[in-house]
């Protein structure tokens, strides 16, 4: 009897202690998300601006105007085309790249130092750079281009070019980062899978197949629904180097939501709210899709 | 142990100078926090000597006002040295403290500063930024201004004053004025066999001597239109309009903006006379490394303009059939609502001592900007400025583009930007892109 009771209040001061641990993470997490997300929420069905000056409640206007908006249909497209591109480009190219670098000799270690480099730079740094190198007028690729006998590409400023060159950056960026994570998981592969592999009589793509693919598999799923999250709420790498230009041809989601907020009087914080809830939702169906089909492959992989 | 000593004294030594480093730099860096509680405290002891005098110089309290603006250019730089010393030798024991950031940055900042009574004492924009501030009752009345600084109001050009009232009442005092100029590389000119004295005068010549001028070997273009601005000097120039902001109408779809539509559209997409796509920045730097003929834009190119040897002219925007008209702006002080009235009486003061001759005369030499007071319009210095005088030619045709109305910018960044890249691009036919932005253009006004 005694005894249980001490064990009880062992327990419930065990579990003290263990919510004081998490306290701080969790301050910061409710100022910095709940709490806006809350905000944004009720702000969405107001008609605020950013004097904040007589706001009402308007319901669900807010909503009812974001579906004929003509720009928010063309910024979800844009949003996704950049996703379904962007992804696949750079998990596929960093998947291609961790094949020949998962050893861990110098040059390998080297090399993936390298590719990791852009990503420790800031994107506003790597957008400046990259829009001065491919200008048509000045860059300097431009030149070489002419230098060497071809047409010059207006790549940023082309309205048909501006997104795959904003997807092409990012993904040289980004890319990196994906390789270090797979190059780590592939390492972690025992060695014996492969030898006995090696047994059978397996070529060398067949055990990327089938030894390799499925014991990194949580590693890259890890990395699809990452990578799909900030693909969708890009918005510093067009701001920096296209402004959403030309012709609205690069204009994200959150880039509208900017726009609709802070840049265009009058400032509309209930509109730019009701389109943030709008990405959060898309955002939200995507990963529970992703998360249930990507996880799910894996098991099958597995099996 | 006597080199102990040294070595220990030395470091000592080291260490103080360090902290001193520290203590001035976060003096300077975080002037803004320091300098909000030393303010109100200063606040306090100057209501109360408020009383005593209206305009607050006999309490002999130091007043420190907050100034934002958006200079971020190398007009900027000269502001600074204005207000530098302005604070050296004003005898109200007024001190200014300015912070200057890009419009973007307070445009964001400002606002919420304002809700929450945080504001700066006073702030510097453009005047097209009045507008949406007074409808959402952010701004100061500052009717009394003439009466209480004693400054001639007859004195400055009424089209000037204008630009700084909401109906009818007084929100900030004049700062600058402009227009946009024609500019032209007279170097260019002269190697497409042009008289370089010689600018063009109608859309007609323009047009011709952007083919002339342009070069695509050379990567030179015979006349920059950068995208994500506006072109209303063409619109009116064949008399036709955007909207009418007293009325609430849409003039877009109209037969006048269709043919200008159509110039322009064969301007660029045709004759290929502009870069695509460039930014104003872009077309900036181009213009300065001497690749482009022709460019309109405001006085601030002059200093850049001057900085890189550029031999280029300056005059107005050239006529159509309808006459030659060129868009206005300008900055004013304005006091954010919820200043204190002693710090409003000091920023007066400032403001005051900006409208004095001597340093409006600084302001327009130095930047290139047109003069708008009538006695120093007769200045025989300023007469014999052969680029102020050209200016001021130019400035004659400014025209009010929706300044002073709420809707300013959305009409132009959802309507009439979109349209005029839709047509340089060669995105639309002229005819179906003044259709689409005619519908954008209801939607705006219906609000």
């Amino acid at each position: 009897m005694t005894n249980s009771k001490k064990k009880k209040k062992y327990v419930a001061q065990n579990q003290k202690s263990a919510y004081l641990f998490i306290l701080p993470s969790m301050i910061v997490l409710s100022v910095f998300v709940f709490i806006p997300l809350i905000a944004s929420f009720v702000i969405s069905i107001t008609d605020m601006n950013i004097f904040m000056k007589d706001v009402s409640f308007v319901g669900f206007k807010n909503f009812t105007r974001l579906f004929s908006d003509n720009r928010v249909s063309n910024a979800t497209f844009n949003s996704l085309y950049f996703t379904l591109l962007e992804v696949p480009l750079q998990v596929g190219l960093a998947l291609l790249l961790t094949v020949c670098l998962a050893k861990n000799n110098r040059y390998c270690k080297m090399l993936r130092s390298v590719y990791y480099l852009p990503f420790v730079c800031s994107m506003t740094a790597i957008g400046i750079v990259w829009s001065m190198l491919l200008d048509p007028n000045m860059g300097l690729v431009a030149y070489w281009l002419k230098q060497a006998g071809f047409e010059t590409a207006a790549f940023l400023k082309d309205p048909e070019f501006a997104m795959p060159t904003v997807i092409a950056v990012t993904a040289w960026k980004g890319f990196g980062y994906t390789l270090t994570l797979l190059a780590a998981a592939v390492l972690n592969i025992p060695q014996s899978l492969y030898e006995a592999a090696q047994m059978d009589g397996a070529g060398s793509f067949q055990k990327f197949i089938h030894i390799t693919i499925p014991g990194i598999w949580a590693t890259i799923s890890f990395c699809i629904v990452t990578t799909t999250i900030g693909a969708m709420q890009m918005f510093d790498q067009a701001y920096v180097m296209t402004q959403g230009g030309p012709l609205n041809k690069t204009e994200t989601v959150v880039q509208y939501i900017y726009d609709r907020g802070f840049q265009t009087a009058p400032y509309d914080l209930g509109y730019a709210s009701a389109i943030s809830v709008y990405l959060f939702v898309i955002v939200a169906v995507m990963t529970f899709v992703l998360r249930r089909f990507v996880l799910k492959g894996g098991e099958d992989a597995d099996a | 142990m006597r080199k102990k000593w040294v070595s220990a004294l030395l470091s000592a030594a080291m260490c103080i100078t360090l902290l001193a480093g520290c203590g001035g730099n976060t003096n300077q860096t975080a002037s803004g926090d320091t300098a909000d509680t030393k303010q109100e405290e200063q606040v306090s002891a100057d209501t109360q000597a408020d009383g005593s005098d209206a305009a607050g110089t006999a309490s002999g309290e130091k007043i420190t006002l907050q100034f934002w603006n958006v200079f971020t250019g190398s007009d900027g730089d000269i502001l600074r040295e204005i207000v530098d010393n302005y604070n050296k030798t004003n005898t109200d024991n007024i001190e200014i403290q300015m912070d200057i950031m890009p419009n973007d940055q307070l445009q964001q900042k400002l606002p919420a500063a304002i809700a929450t009574g945080t504001a700066p004492d006073f702030v510097l924009f453009g005047v097209e930024n009045i507008a949406p501030y007074v409808s959402n009752d952010s701004l100061e009345d500052i009717s009394d201004f003439w009466d209480v600084t004693g400054v001639d109001k007859s004195n400055i050009l009424e089209n000037v004053l204008e630009l700084s009232h909401v109906d009818g009442k007084l929100y900030g005092a004049p700062m600058q004025y402009n227009v946009s100029y024609l500019y032209w590389n007279k170097d260019l000119f002269r190697d497409a066999g042009l008289d370089p004295e010689k600018a063009p005068a109608t859309m007609e010549e323009l047009a011709e001597y952007a083919v002339k001028l342009t070069n695509p070997e050379k990567n030179q273009f015979g006349l920059a239109l950068p995208t994500s601005v506006t072109y209303m000097q063409f619109l009116w120039a064949n008399g036709g309009d955007a909207d009418d902001p007293d009325t609430n109408t849409n003039l877009l779809d109209s037969e006048e903006n269709v043919k200008t539509l159509e110039w322009l559209q064969d301007l660029t997409v045709n004759k290929k006379v502009s870069p695509n796509n460039i930014t104003g920045p872009e077309a900036d730097t181009m213009l300065q490394a001497g690749q482009i003929g022709m460019y309109m834009s405001g006085p601030w190119q002059i200093n850049g303009l001057r900085a890189q040897g550029i031999d280029f002219g300056i005059a107005p925007c050239v006529a159509g059939s309808a006459g030659a008209f060129s868009p206005a702006g300008g900055c004013s002080y304005v006091i954010p609502k919820g200043t204190e009235e002693s710090h409003k009486l000091a920023a007066y003061k400032f403001m005051q001592y900006w409208l004095t001759d001597d340093i409006l005369k600084e302001w327009s030499q130095r930047n290139g900007f047109p003069v708008w007071s009538k006695t120093l319009m007769e200045d025989p210095e300023i007469q014999g400025d052969e680029v102020l005088s050209a200016i001021s030619k130019a400035t004659e045709i400014g025209r009010s583009y929706n300044l002073g109305y709420s809707l300013a910018s959305q009409i132009d960044n959802d309507v009439m930007i979109p349209l005029f890249e839709k047509v340089m691009s060669g995105a639309a036919a002229p005819q179906d892109a003044l259709k689409e932005a005619s519908e954008a253009m209801d939607r705006v006004l219906a609000q």
